[in-house]
């Protein structure tokens, strides 16, 4: 996995928020269906990508000074 | 009869197609049973007038034949329409076509209505039918149908049954509900019934027509007050089945509740409450008085009783000690007392009546007021209360120069008089003094003393005989007493039976009436007229509801609905189900969105749930907030009685928001990798630490393995001593790039909302500059981040050089973007032709100022001049709203445009406004921007507060050591999860809330909603209940 699985992530999310465009016929509001699951979707994505994004390249490390060394 | 076309013209006003459906009648010619009813309506309508005009016996005809174009409608609406859905019929129609004689007072063999479809209407007039007898036309309701009303209501519609097609279409909180003004003409004897039901139904709220009307000169002002004066007499005997203690049955009678009551049975409950009340009235009156007079017996009692110890005790003290003279009250004390030391024992004289003292000697046999002896003392005796006794005692001997005697006994039980209101000690006490004048004025001071005087026969056995008689008369009391209480508690029982009922019944006529007040009446006073905004979806149910009332009465005068044509801004009725209540209050807490808006509550239900949970990301904190969330919905209808309490309704209101917050929670922590400030590992870690190196103090660094940590973040950041550095900047610039999404959403909604209102203008001149203004600044800051997170900096090429100097820092970067325009330093320059992008960012954001700030208000001018240049003014602005059926019906004309605003074009106003606004936003998308920074600070609290409560609560116990452990980790955890609930949970969560509703009040709302709009408030007998219960 590397930085292109945020670009397919996103394409997949879209696909699905697509697909809820056409989901929710029969239910008795479905505006508020589908606005629900694409904002769902969409928020979910986001800080999902933005989180995956920023440990991508770190550009600081990890550091600890409580280590115990198992000898 | 034969009925000529031509003769009915000019006083009936028959249209031309009416007419032509008329001709088309008599010529037999029929093409479809739409134009069958059509014309069998209007036929109705020309026979109503004949009937009215020629032959008052005929005029049941005419409504006879009203009822048919409904049946004829009905089944051949059926006849074409396979697809028609016969449950449908099952509402209040079913009962027409069905089972005539249960639903309708008048019955109608079922043959006639297939009659009706089957033949011509005109073969029916002769036809004789039983319900004549029942059909009374009033002659107003008549001259309605003869007014076809373009467009609006049709003849046939006018007749009460609902459009078979519904006008319904689906409906969502995005926008609020297209309204109709609907005007009703309500004749006269169905206005209750009809009201009435429309209350059951709260889906119009009517307008009141009688504004220079006082309150106090409407109409139905005296049914008002009847109503008020039965809630009075009700709420009295309330008051007297809580005083009684009796249960109240929680009981509604909803046959009388719900249907449609006639006048007679409200007179009869009416009758029933005033019954009620006057014989509550009447025992409680009795109860009082004889109360008044067992307090007198009991203390004359106690009176016969302490005196005659008293008389004992001086006769007594003269046989025994008749030396005594002079003596202070020393020897009086030693007299023995005839078993009765222990009420004795406070018993105290004042001892120095010198003079009396050697007269006391009378014979106090025979002694007394009355009876003449040689010696004049005389003696009073009365009940005071306790903590009196020492004033009189003191006012009677200054006043009395000592010339008296006084003797009292505390009487032991607390005598309960209903003139207080709780028992009061009292005592009884006797006073002898010397000669008429003393004892008058003794009497006197003890009166106003507040004592009750009795008269006391001094000889021992007429007062034994007294006391005998009094102890009867008690006895006999207090069994009137007990059988008046009884006689009551049934009463009131009886009662407690049906109060809620009748509460309800008083409370709903009451609405019904000042409902009422708000209507006009025709010039005639046989019909109401009514005007109301209601929903226009709901506009068939309005209807049905208007026919079910007509049918309560009994009555055949059908209701017409007719609908308005306005320009008036009407209520904005939002229709929101359980779920999305509560996000709407949120919105409508900020403003009622204006009719046709865009609705931010439909963006609310997510957007506002998770900008809560970035601040409130911990999956353990979530887990338990949607656990509470998910149990109050669970038993949402058990615990509806939550919604009632003033400090648990904002929970219960606002559970649905609290489920979708917990769920929103356990995701973001989840991605925060916290779970109670813990780490979670369910990935393979994307760093290694080292294993040869470390121990306390000793600084070791991870190194990085070949994978990303895939969902979250890396566990190994939980405990590492720079975490702060890596996460601070992680949510700052995730809560950067959230907030200008966010923002962009609210900017984009401004194009529904100018394509609703039809103004391509601030598509154009407004939208497109703030996004490109947004976007050329913030949108490039979310830009390079997105790009320096993506970004290896480290990389290095072939010959193994760094290929990037060093990773930038967005902060100066943007900085001098602005300062220094058209340079970037070398060694923060990410890719090449950035300097020129960002002056072209810049100079793209400087053209959108005066873009935004010029264009609008100039295109609005030239339109204005080209107009007035072309000679045209703006269409004044009286526009007369409501039909010529008003005027046919000598209705006042009712609708009138109130007012237009002023259509000046101001153009200092509109510059002005636009200026305001786009300085506003200029200003506005940098701080607004910043103000998302909270998310990243609220956060970034709550993380470090939770891992704080359990480093500094619950972990010390598991370290420690010793038998008291198990102990001290019990109330650590106990101190720990307290705390957590309180003030994680609790405080923290209410502070997320507040901020979240910042965000979207003012960073997300500012950019396309004016919430100016009025709440739609329909006349509703539950809100009216609900208020009543709330009082």
């Amino acid at each position: 996995m590397g930085g292109a699985s945020v670009f397919w992530f996103g394409v997949l999310v879209a696909g699905l928020c697509a697909g809820a465009l056409f989901m929710f016929k029969g239910k008795e509001d479905p505006t508020l269906w589908r606005t629900c699951t694409i904002l769902s979707l969409a928020c979910c994505y986001l800080m999902w990508a933005l989180t995956y994004l920023a440990q991508l390249h770190p550009i600081i490390v990890p550091k600890r000074d409580d280590l115990r060394i198992d000898i | 009869m034969t009925v000529e076309p031509s003769n009915l013209q000019p006083q009936d006003r028959l249209d031309v197609t009416s007419r032509r459906d008329l001709e088309q009648m008599f010529s037999g010619d029929y093409s479809s049973g739409r134009s069958l009813d059509r014309a069998a309506a209007d036929m109705s309508l020309s026979e109503k007038r004949i009937g009215n005009e020629s032959s008052q016996s005929d005029d049941g005809l005419g409504a006879m034949l009203g009822n048919l174009p409904e049946h004829a409608q009905l089944l051949s609406e059926i006849w074409e329409d396979d697809s028609y859905p016969f449950e449908a019929l099952l509402g209040p129609d079913a009962q027409t076509t069905q089972q005539p004689e249960v639903r309708r007072r008048r019955s109608k063999p079922p043959s006639a209505t297939t009659s009706s479809l089957t033949q011509p209407p005109a073969l029916g007039w002769g036809v004789p039918s039983q319900q004549q007898q029942h059909q009374s036309w009033t002659q107003p309701v008549a001259n309605f149908f003869s007014q076809p009303i373009p467009g609006v209501a049709s003849a046939s519609s006018q007749v009460h049954i609902p459009p078979l097609r519904s006008r319904k279409k689906t409906t969502s909180i995005f926008r609020s509900e297209v309204m109709s003004l609907v005007q009703l003409y309500i004749p006269s004897d169905v206005a209750r019934y009809t009201v009435a039901q429309l209350g059951e139904m709260g889906l119009i709220q009517f307008r009141d027509l009688n504004q220079d009307v006082s309150a106090f000169q409407r109409s139905f002002v005296g049914d008002v007050r009847r109503f008020d004066e039965i809630e009075r007499k009700l709420r009295y005997l309330q008051s007297k089945i809580v005083e009684s203690d009796v249960d109240l049955y929680d009981f509604l009678d909803n046959d009388f509740i719900s249907a449609a009551r006639g006048p007679r049975e409200i007179d009869e409950m009416e009758e029933t409450v005033n019954a009620h009340e006057g014989r509550v009235l009447r025992l409680t009156a009795a109860y009082k008085e004889m109360q008044l007079t067992h307090v007198e017996l009991v203390e004359n009692k106690h009176v016969l009783e302490e005196v005659s110890s008293l008389f004992t005790e001086i006769t007594g003290r003269q046989s025994t000690a008749p030396t005594a003279h002079g003596g202070t009250s020393g020897p009086l004390d030693s007299v023995p007392l005839l078993g009765r030391t222990d009420t004795m024992a406070s018993r105290r004289s004042i001892g120095s009546m010198d003079a009396a003292r050697g007269e006391l000697a009378f014979d106090a046999e025979i002694g007394g007021m009355s009876v003449g002896h040689d010696i004049n003392i005389g003696f009073i005796t009365g009940v005071i209360s306790r903590d009196r006794i020492s004033t009189l005692e003191r006012v009677l001997w200054r006043s009395l120069r000592g010339n008296m005697f006084l003797n009292y006994v505390d009487i032991e039980e607390p005598i309960s008089d209903p003139r207080h209101e709780e028992p009061v000690y009292k005592s009884a006490f006797i006073v002898f003094a010397h000669g008429e004048t003393l004892r008058d004025r003794a009497t006197k001071i003890a009166e106003s003393l507040g004592a009750t005087l009795y008269n006391v026969d001094p000889s021992a056995e007429r007062r034994q005989e007294e006391l005998i008689d009094t102890m009867s008369r008690l006895d006999d009391l207090r069994q009137i007493l007990e059988n008046n209480r009884v006689a009551r508690i049934n009463e009131l029982t009886s009662v407690s039976e049906q109060i809620n009922t009748w509460f309800t019944v008083v409370r709903k006529e009451k609405a019904v009436y000042h409902a009422l007040n708000l209507f006009n009446y025709d010039s005639n006073r046989n019909c109401l007229i009514a005007e109301g905004w209601c929903a226009t979806n709901d506009i068939p149910a309005i209807q049905s509801a208007l026919h079910v009332a007509t049918e309560d009465a009994g009555s055949n005068v059908p209701t017409v609905l007719q609908e308005l044509r306005t320009t008036k801004e009407p209520p904005t009725f939002v229709r929101t189900n359980r779920f999305t209540e509560g996000f709407q209050n949120i919105v409508d807490a900020y403003g009622v969105p204006k009719a046709g808006e865009v609705n931010p509550g439909l963006f609310t239900v997510i957007t506002f749930p998770f900008l809560f949970a970035l601040m409130f990301g911990d999956l353990g904190h979530g887990f338990l907030m949607t656990l509470c969330a998910a149990l109050l919905c669970y038993y949402e209808k058990r615990l509806a009685w939550m919604a009632k309490d003033e400090s648990l309704r904002m929970f219960y209101s606002g559970r649905y928001i609290v489920l979708l917050m917990g769920i929103f929670s356990m995701f973001t922590g989840f991605l925060y990798n916290d779970i109670f400030s813990r780490a979670m590992a369910p990935f393979a870690s994307g760093w290694r630490w080292p294993t040869d190196a470390g121990g306390e103090g000793v600084v070791v660094e991870a190194t990085k393995l070949g994978h990303t940590y895939p969902v979250g973040i890396d566990p190994a950041w939980h405990h590492a001593s720079n975490s702060l550095l890596f996460t601070n900047s992680y949510k700052m610039k995730m809560s950067i790039v959230l907030g200008v999404i966010h923002m962009t959403l609210g900017i984009c909604l401004q194009v529904p909302n100018a394509l609703h209102f039809k103004k391509r203008i601030n598509i154009i001149h407004v939208f497109v500059p703030q996004i490109i203004f947004l976007f050329s600044i913030f949108g490039y800051l979310v830009f390079v981040i997105i790009l320096k997170w993506s970004t290896d900096w480290y990389a290095r090429d072939a010959a193994g050089e760094l290929t990037h100097i060093s990773p930038p820092s967005l902060l100066n970067m943007l900085i001098y973007m602005f300062l220094r325009p058209g340079s970037v330093n070398e060694s923060e320059r990410m890719f090449s032709g950035q300097a020129f992008l960002q002056t072209l960012l810049l100079l793209t954001a400087l053209v959108c100022v005066p873009w935004m700030l010029l264009v609008k208000p100039l295109i609005l001018r030239n339109e204005h001049r080209k107009i007035v240049s072309e000679g045209y003014g703006r269409i004044s602005s009286h526009v007369r709203v409501s039909t010529e059926a008003d005027g046919m019906a000598g209705a006042v004309v009712l609708s009138e445009q109130e007012e237009m605003q002023a259509d000046d074009f101001d153009f200092a106003e509109i510059m002005i406004n636009q200026s305001i606004h786009t300085i506003e936003f200029c200003l506005n998308s940098i701080s607004n921007t910043a103000s998302y920074l909270r998310l990243w600070a609220l956060s970034l609290a709550h993380a470090q507060l939770s891992e704080v409560l359990w480093s500094m609560i619950f972990q010390p116990t598991l370290k420690m050591s010793g038998v008291l452990q198990p102990v001290a980790i019990m109330f650590g955890f106990a101190v720990w999860f307290t705390l957590t609930f309180c003030i994680l949970i609790g405080m923290e969560g209410l502070s997320a809330f507040l901020h979240a509703l910042r965000l979207h009040w003012v960073e997300f709302n500012n950019k396309f909603y004016d919430g100016t709009g009025v709440k739609f408030e329909p006349f509703s007998f539950k809100a009216v209940l609900d208020e009543a219960d709330e009082q």
